[in-house]
């Protein structure tokens, strides 16, 4: 019955150490389009379709590492903001973790189905870069946003 | 579905936080159910009744709206 797959509420607070600092310098770098040649590694791909190559199932492409290194720390980071324990989860955050997910799944599903009708070729496929992350984002924000409400709520009463 | 848990949180003379360290659960659940925002799961409910010691019926009672 306990059973909820949440993170202990030490993580939320490393997540958020991690997830600000790699949100701001992944922006930077990909604005600036910044990478270092100390991180071309070539790395074993799944599928490989180049501009002016053959098609491969299985092979090895040379590849600068630094937006992978980004995308991983924030995707976890934002996990671990997003589903750590508060300090006192009980069912009512529980009700409220549950609202702020489907309204995030919503939101974010939304935003992709206008871009994706009309928003088209490179343009998209920074649309769906952005995706990646949108969804916890979008949860981030709401959660907390709701448990700061309810808590300023509670205390004006007593 | 009405509650009287501000009522009998009086009667005992303890605070939100009290009553929310004895229910084990946060202060802000306790303040939302007092504002009929929140309905409490059985478990929690059966704990509030034991807490003040009264029959859970007379904590929480139906509306007419929670037939609709």
């Amino acid at each position: 019955m306990k059973v909820n797959h949440l993170f202990p509420n030490k993580y939320k607070k490393i997540g958020w150490l991690v997830l600000i600092p790699s949100t701001i310098i992944g922006l930077i770098t990909l604005i600036l389009e910044y990478e270092p040649n100390f991180l071309d590694f070539n790395v074993p791909a799944i599928f490989i379709d180049e501009f002016f190559g053959e098609k491969q199932f299985l092979g090895i492409v040379n590849n600068n590492i630094l937006n992978e290194i980004f995308g991983v720390l924030i995707i976890i980071s934002s996990l671990l903001v997003a589903f750590s324990k508060e300090k006192s989860e009980d069912e009512y955050i529980s009700k409220i973790r549950l609202e702020s997910l489907v309204w995030a799944v919503y939101i974010n599903y939304g935003i992709l189905l206008f871009s994706f009708l009309f928003i088209f070729d490179l343009t998209f496929l920074w649309v769906m870069i952005f995706n990646m992350f949108t969804i916890l984002i979008f949860f981030i924000i709401r959660f907390n946003w709701q448990i700061s409400k309810i808590k300023k709520s509670a205390s004006y009463e007593e | 579905m009405k509650n009287s848990i501000k009522v009998e949180r009086a009667k005992k003379n303890i605070t939100q936080a009290d009553l929310a360290k004895l229910a084990k659960v946060s202060r802000q659940t306790i303040n939302a159910m007092e504002l009929g925002k929140y309905a409490p799961s059985t478990v929690l409910a059966l704990r509030l009744a034991q807490i003040f010691e009264v029959e859970i019926s007379q904590i929480f009672t139906l509306e007419d709206s929670d037939w609709s």
